[in-house]
């Protein structure tokens, strides 16, 4: 998305200047994840607030979605990608994939359509497009057709969507609808009664989440494991990373003004 | 004339760039110079142009070439096709193009048509009712805000769209009924062919008001007062002499309103491409509220995945067919024009 990038660009070239004036501090740029880049901005401003690197690190965030990201990466264009997705076998080679958050996919439906828990089949019946009738669905509180509103194929949510809740033999029925950017998304949700799509966490306010397998869509459940609609977040370096991309990578990871950020929206790995 | 028989008649002129107080060469700004940068800048935008088209082409060929004809052809779900153009394997080798984009043609088609079409019959009474009819004090009010609605972003036009008339189109005019109909092959929830049309004429319109008015104001005074010392009435006059005399204005109007219809992405990809779905008009009036994907907006939607190679050439391959079109459209208006200029005015 060329205007994401556009406004990310404008976003942390203000912060690198209120930030960071000194002429010989090192650069760390990443791309990728329009999931990730929320969070990954926050740890950075927290980053180079640290009184080691004060003054010594900037940071340059672009979008642009999580294979845009490692590809990037893998060419050497930034220091580190934004992944939301598993590695897969077809990426380019002598790139290693650094895990520091995970994050909470919810199934979510209009706010008046509570439905109270879906199993994996159900879920996999809805999107497949084998059940295509609220009155199929127990507990749905909607009549009439299923609306099925996804992303479009380039989106690293549609992918995480496609690998912990169809598996890799389902697809998700033609006639869905699919949005270019979570906003649609979430507006299309949001102004039909029969609609059903899923979110990253972070995107779900305004909706319903629908707890999957009997258990709420909640960033305690996913971070204690019990939700099992949750994806990893890696940052993704050429070969194993180094100075401070190695730096902020660990600090991601460990130190605790870090993890109290990632707590806010997402899942700190311990 | 040459341009050096003009420069030989100016006096005092010494060659380019010489310092010459006689007029003709003032400094560094002399004529013989003026003309060479002015010639270069208007050369640079031919170049431009053909750079880009050769650009384009030479980055959507392999997507024309895996598919051949077949890829203006249908067959499968767009989507699905490009969700697997997406995920093509990392050899190049493996790479996969399968591509049948009739969907998006049609969706472009049907939206660019329809709205051009109601666009024209609007714009054409709106500006006979302007330059005939209206009193001279809604004139004043009139033009400016008709010209001001041509500027407005099309992005505005969006959000009204999404917010407002797609849920009110699909909670009041689509029936339970009409969206069980088609259940199984599309999802009817308001983003729809009708909506794209709406909004897209409510664009277009402006512009075309504004050529219409123009050509109408251009036609020559003592042609409408001989019809009318005849004994014609207003509206008479007005439709068979000036209106006659404007044709080749309406068609400039409509060819300058496709090319912008075609173009149309962000707020077509909001309003009418919730699905790459061809609308089909033997369903009825169904039909209207049917989503459909035009071009322009299934590249705005899916630019994110530029960078995976065989998937960014698809996109490519789909500017491609727009340039072309876009190309044609201005080569059909220009052959639309030439029986009508024996009727008098230009656009």
């Amino acid at each position: 998305m060329t205007r994401s990038r556009s406004l990310a660009i404008a976003l942390v070239a203000a912060l690198v200047a209120a930030t960071a004036p000194a002429a010989t501090a090192a650069t760390i740029t990443m791309s990728g994840s329009t999931s990730i880049a929320p969070l990954a901005t926050k740890l950075a401003k927290a980053f180079v607030k640290q009184p080691q690197y004060k003054g010594k690190v900037k940071f340059v965030i672009l979008q642009g979605g999580s294979d845009i990201g490692i590809t990037d990466v893998s060419r050497g264009r930034v220091t580190l990608g934004m992944s939301s997705r598993d590695p897969k076998a077809a990426d380019p080679g002598g790139i290693v994939f650094n895990k520091i958050a995970r994050d909470a996919v919810c199934v979510v439906s209009n706010p008046s359509n509570k439905i109270p828990s879906l199993s994996q089949t159900q879920v996999q019946d809805i999107f497949s497009g084998r059940v295509r009738s609220w009155s199929q669905v127990p507990g749905a509180t909607a009549s009439g057709p299923i609306d099925l509103v996804v992303r479009t194929a380039a989106s690293g949510t549609q992918d995480a969507f496609q690998n912990i809740f169809m598996g890799q033999t389902l697809r998700v029925a033609g006639s869905a609808t699919t949005k270019s950017s979570n906003g649609l998304q979430a507006q299309t949700i949001k102004s039909d009664p029969n609609a059903i799509g899923y979110a990253s966490f972070h995107f779900t306010a305004g909706l319903h989440s629908i707890p999957y397998q009997g258990v709420p869509c909640t960033l305690r459940n996913a971070k204690s494991g019990q939700y099992a609609g949750s994806r990893n977040f890696y940052l993704v370096s050429r070969g194993t990373a180094t100075g401070v991309a190695k730096a902020f990578i660990n600090f991601a990871r460990s130190n605790p003004t870090a993890l109290s950020l990632i707590a806010s929206n997402w899942v700190p790995l311990r | 004339m040459s341009p050096e028989g003009i420069a030989a008649r100016l006096p005092g002129r010494r060659g380019p760039g010489g310092a010459s107080a006689a007029p003709g060469s003032t400094g560094f700004w002399s004529d013989a110079r003026v003309e060479r940068i002015l010639g270069a800048v208007a050369c640079l935008v031919l170049a431009v142009i053909v750079g880009m088209i050769v650009f384009v082409f030479s980055k959507a060929w392999p997507s024309f070439a895996a598919n051949g004809l077949a890829w203006f052809g249908s067959g499968g779900d767009v989507d699905l096709q490009l969700e697997d153009i997406f995920n093509s394997p990392a050899n190049p080798a493996d790479y996969v193009y399968h591509l049948r984009a009739w969907p998006l043609l049609w969706g472009t088609f049907v939206v660019t048509a329809g709205a051009v079409l109601v666009g024209i019959v609007f714009s054409l009474f709106a500006a006979i009712f302007i330059v005939e009819f209206a009193p001279p004090r809604l004139n004043r009010v009139l033009e400016p805000v008709v010209r001001l609605l041509a500027a407005v972003p099309s992005v505005v036009y969006g959000l009204i769209g999404i917010l407002v008339i797609v849920p009110w189109v699909g909670e009041h005019l689509i029936g339970l009924e009409r969206r069980e109909s088609v259940a199984n092959v599309v999802q009817l929830d308001g983003s729809s062919v009708v909506v794209g049309i709406l909004i897209l004429t409510v664009m277009i319109v402006p512009i075309m008001i504004a050529i219409v008015v123009d050509a109408l104001r251009a036609v020559p005074r003592s042609w409408t007062e001989g019809a009318a010392a005849l004994g014609v009435n207003r509206w008479r006059v007005t439709w068979t002499i000036a209106v006659r005399t404007a044709r080749p204005a309406i068609v400039a109007a409509a060819v300058l309103a496709t090319a912008r219809a075609l173009g149309e992405a962000i707020m077509l990809s909001m309003v009418a491409g919730s699905a790459s779905f061809a609308p089909n008009p033997i369903d009825g009036i169904t039909f209207l509220f049917e989503p459909t994907r035009p071009l322009a907006s299934a590249l705005v939607e899916n630019v994110e995945g530029l960078s995976v190679t065989p998937f960014g050439e698809t996109l490519f391959a789909f500017a491609a067919v727009l340039l072309v079109s876009s190309m044609f459209l201005s080569l059909a208006g220009f052959v639309a024009k030439q029986p009508m200029r024996r009727y008098g005015v230009r656009p």
